[in-house]
């Protein structure tokens, strides 16, 4: 008996991972679509749908610490639990929600808000985990979180531009999140000090010639190894090296000096703004995964003073973002997420505070795939029970990935002989907001 | 206590498996005693299971790897570094049929062998930084503690035994989420993640899975962490479940293997009495200072130990230590993934297992001796190069000597030594000067050792470790000094670029440079002949960030 060698390359699908044959095939078909429109690459069912994939982008506004469903999107005015803020009309008739987002409330025909989410678990660590993965915590599985599944799914294996940026720059509810089980090349780039990518820049007393050359000598000397050596973690190894030079030069990507005034006032000052027009120089440049982290939530205490500023930052900025993809043509490509660890509680306590609650609570979903000016899902009257529609993080991701056009019932990745689904059996998409 | 399963409820189906406990994972020929007598030695019985299988495949393996290849590899498995080059040309150099059990010996005995000891078996247990526990960790690898032992003190030991309560670490680091705790120890331990399989379709049996789950989640179920810190058990409480039919139950305190401790009656007592009994522990637990509460007469966790180590049912427990350093030295495991040991998934030399697991238990439990034993055997010592016209053999074949990431504290050490004047290191391994200095090294790779990931299965590199290389500060002011005790000091100061080659590639490689490299080498420095310093320099960073410096091969 022949064992087959174990290639990482070529063209049989069955015999080769997924990620071996984006590497080649879906890079050589791209480029191939874009040269030679005689073949009909398009009518190769699987070519095709990589193509299409490769164009979208997801955006996830974490709102880490829990934001409040009352003062953002399930607005219950005039309920004891509904606090002092009043709801306003949108766009879209039938459609209110809080006046702390008047700008938001006017883009409404992009967005989905589904406000029946009960996802169980009101603890930072465990909702933040199920949350950003999708899925309830599996011991003995280390799952990744939504940036690495889509840098998985979406990310070319040669790309030249970060595939997973996570940018953080609050010290409360930090969370590097991760590509778990998908290993490190689907890790995030986590920029949690600075705009700037750590070790994106090269170091004065190295030459740019020589920085160059050195990395030649290093591949003639890795590829000299690896002739021999069939594995592919030796591969991946000189891969991470060879998009290094690519990613230097996306340095400028996260430098928002480079956008004319104008467009960086219409964002604003403030550092949650400047990391959303980061987010979009990257997504405009083919990153497929940007989270932009704002923190902190949290509100115990003084939950509608601070609601009051941190919702009316979200307002303004995701307002700008919606428009400036618009105009650029990249909102349907580009899926804007809202979505924290949970919500929080109808009750208001005595220090005028809302408690952590994930039974009854809302995210939302813009742009790319969402039928916009939709809301799934109804809280009962004072908002502490989902009265219709219950969905919980399965259904959300489900919906998610069906947006951005990605089959969540497929299985991406296999561990051992184990095949790893994207979303567990049984789990359906929220079709409503589906365009 | 309470514990339902979690929301996914109906779908979970765990990994147990009607046949595991009935065969027990024992292959055929060893229930059948069928297997190679006791008394041979370990390499001679690794040789034979692996030719056998070989032979049947009609697989011819890949030739032995030359002997600065062999001893660079034994270096980084037993002593966690790369060898200097005197030593590497030392081994080359030597005669003696024996050099090899002689160097492995010497490298057992070295004070580092403890160091790579620990960093491996942390890596398992914990991947921390703690200093209480990595020195425990250290002192245990020093003394060969047997891995029985270690099992025993990390589970049982108590908090007033200064010596090793620092063992405890493993359990209080997830005492606070029982499930983490249960599912670590038996992946850890057993090699088994028993909430793993919820495909698996086995419908008739799914409820016989929960109770093994749930049976086995009960052995940690009382533990907690009071106050002050120390690890304590209740003196009762049950574990209930619900079925996938929805029946309530109660678990028993059931071991993988199906083994039931059937805990004593607890004493007749009143209501009140009770309340006065769960009253002062409470008053305990709630106390600054004090010593650890008393181990209660029934201790669930006391019995698991004793349980899994017993002789009928210590198989999971002694074969999952075999596969993991197995897997450690070859590359894979016996039985891959390492915490899919059930019998569904059998090894691909099961009497090889078997054989390596009667011998480790008959002998103490010594991961020492078994390593001796692996690294003696020809399957450890064949070439890493496939260049043969035939396609590569299966990996679980061993017919080549599979190359491995290094650990983050493998590289950074074997980094450490490749940018150093070799000859700074001391020719006796084995001093007392030497255990010091090593541990200064192991604090000085660190830093380094902490930017990289920790390998996994199918590992791939991260673009974060090659920027880092390329732009750090880091390996341009430590890796790339010019200093004197330095690699890139003493080049400076040979004049004969031949020779400059000849000591940067067994300094970095433990070889000599093929002549491919010695010319695209030479074509670089002659380029930069005005700054030949800063042109070694970029030359040596090449060199230690190659994929050879990279893996075990």
């Amino acid at each position: 008996m022949k064992f087959s060698r174990q290639s990482n390359s070529g063209l049989i699908l069955p015999t080769v991972g997924r990620r071996a044959f984006l590497g080649t095939a879906a890079a050589g078909a791209a480029a191939v679509a874009a040269d030679m429109t005689g073949l009909d690459i398009l009518k190769h069912k699987v070519l095709a749908e990589e193509l299409k994939k490769q164009e979208k982008h997801v955006i996830l506004l974490w709102l880490a610490g829990g934001a409040s469903q009352f003062e953002t999107w399930d607005p219950k005015p005039g309920r004891p639990t509904g606090g002092p803020f009043r709801a306003i009309d949108t766009n879209v008739s039938g459609i209110r929600i809080s006046e702390l987002m008047p700008k938001l409330a006017q883009r409404m025909q992009h967005t989905g808000i589904v406000r029946s989410l009960n996802t169980r678990n009101a603890d930072h660590g465990g909702g933040t985990t199920l949350m950003e993965t999708g899925r309830p915590p599996e011991g003995g599985l280390d799952y990744p979180d939504l940036g690495a599944i889509l840098a998985h799914e979406l990310g070319r294996a040669d790309s030249q531009v970060p595939d997973y940026v996570s940018l953080y720059t609050s010290t409360e509810g930090r969370h590097k999140g991760g590509a778990g089980f998908l290993g490190s090349r689907y890790a995030p780039m986590f920029l949690d000090k600075d705009v700037m990518p750590e070790n994106i820049k090269r170091l004065d007393v190295v030459s740019e010639l020589d920085h160059r050359e050195r990395d030649d000598l290093r591949n003639l000397l890795s590829q000299r190894f690896a002739r021999t050596r069939h594995s592919n973690t030796v591969g991946s190894h000189n891969s991470a090296y060879q998009r290094v030079r690519g990613l230097m030069a996306s340095e400028k990507l996260f430098d928002v000096s480079q956008e004319p005034q104008n467009v960086r006032d219409k964002y604003g000052p403030t550092q949650f703004a400047e990391q959303c027009l980061v987010a979009r120089r990257l997504v405009e440049a083919g990153t497929p995964f940007v989270k932009v982290a704002r923190a902190w939530w949290d509100s115990h205490g003084q939950n509608f003073e601070t609601h009051l500023e941190l919702v009316a930052e979200l307002d303004h900025v995701m307002s700008t973002l919606i428009d400036d993809l618009k105009e650029r043509g990249l909102l349907e490509k580009t899926l804007i997420i809202t979505l924290g660890e949970f919500g929080r509680t109808p009750q208001i306590n005595p220090s005028l505070g809302r408690d952590h609650f994930a039974s009854a609570w809302s995210a939302s979903l813009t742009g790319c795939g969402i039928k916009g000016g939709t809301v799934f899902g109804k809280t009962d009257d004072d908002g502490h029970k989902v009265a219709e529609g219950e969905v919980g993080a399965p259904e959300f991701y489900a919906t998610i990935l069906e947006a951005i056009g990605i089959d969540h019932e497929k299985h991406f990745t296999y561990l051992g002989s184990r095949p790893i689904p994207l979303t567990e059996p049984g789990t359906k998409p929220i079709m409503p907001l589906l365009s | 206590m309470h514990v339902r399963i979690p929301y996914y409820g109906h779908r979970v189906a765990f990994l147990l498996i009607t046949g595991m406990i009935v065969s027990g994972g024992l292959s055929a020929a060893s229930l059948a005693g069928e297997l190679l007598p006791p008394e041979k030695t370990i390499e001679e019985v690794v040789d034979h299971y692996i030719q056998a299988r070989l032979v049947a495949e009609k697989v011819t393996p890949a030739p032995q790897a030359s002997d600065p290849n062999l001893i660079r590899r034994l270096t980084l498995d037993l002593a966690g570094r790369i060898p200097t080059v005197a030593e590497a040309q030392a081994f080359a150099a030597a005669t003696e049929p024996d050099k090899r059990a002689k160097a492995v010996d010497r490298l057992l005995a070295s004070p580092d062998f403890a160091y790579q000891q620990r960093n491996e078996l942390d890596t398992l247990l914990m991947k921390s930084n703690d200093g209480a526990w990595r020195d425990y960790l250290l002192k245990a690898c020093q003394e060969n503690r047997p891995w029985d032992q270690l099992f025993r003190e990390m589970l049982l030991t108590r908090d007033d035994d200064s010596d090793k309560k620092a063992a405890l670490m493993f359990l209080k680091s997830r005492a606070k989420d029982l499930d983490e705790l249960t599912n670590d120890t038996s992946k850890i331990f057993f090699g088994v993640s028993i909430n793993c399989a919820k495909c698996h379709d086995h419908p008739l049996v799914l409820d016989w899975h929960q109770d093994h789950y749930f049976g086995f989640f009960s052995f940690f179920q009382r533990t907690y962490m009071n106050k002050r810190n120390q690890l304590a058990e209740r003196t009762e409480g049950l574990v209930k479940f619900k079925t996938t039919e929805g029946v309530e139950k109660s678990a028993k305190l059931m071991f993988l293997t199906g083994s039931v401790i059937d805990e004593p009656p607890p004493p007749t007592l009143t209501d009140d009495e009770k309340k006065a009994i769960e009253k002062s522990r409470k008053e305990d637990e709630d106390k600054k200072e004090g010593p650890p509460p008393p181990v209660p007469t029934f201790s669930p966790r006391t019995r698991l130990v004793e349980l899994a180590l017993k002789v009928e049912d210590n198989r999971f427990f002694s074969r999952s230590i075999v596969n993991r350093v197995w897997a450690r030295l070859m590359g894979r495991g016996l039985v891959m993934p390492l915490d899919q040991m059930h019998s569904e998934n059998p090894a691909s030399h099961p009497e090889l297992l078997d054989w390596l697991t009667r011998d480790l238990v008959a002998h103490g439990y010594d991961l020492k001796r078994l390593m001796r034993g692996i690294v003696l055997s020809q399957a450890y010592s064949r070439s890493s190069r496939w260049d043969a016209q035939e396609s590569q053999p299966h990996n679980q074949l061993f017919a080549v000597g599979l190359t491995r990431t290094l650990s983050p504290r493998q590289y950074s050490l074997a980094l450490l030594f490749a940018s150093r004047n070799s000859k700074n290191f001391p020719e006796d391994f084995l001093s007392p000067d030497w255990a010091n200095r090593r541990k200064d090294l192991e604090n000085q790779s660190q830093h380094l050792a902490n930017q990289l990931e920790v390998p996994s299965d199918n590992f791939q590199v991260g673009v974060s470790e090659a920027l880092f290389f390329n732009n750090n500060q880091h390996v341009q002011n430590d890796l790339l000094n010019e200093g004197g005790d330095r690699l890139a000091g003493v080049l400076k100061t040979i004049p004969d670029r031949n020779e400059q080659l000849k000591l940067a590639f067994w300094t970095v490689y433990t070889r000599d440079p093929e002549p491919e490299e010695a010319v695209a080498i030479s074509q670089f420095l002659d380029a930069r002949a005005d700054r030949l310093n800063v042109a070694w320099q970029q030359v040596i960073w090449s060199m230690l960030t190659s994929s050879e410096m990279r893996f075990n091969h």
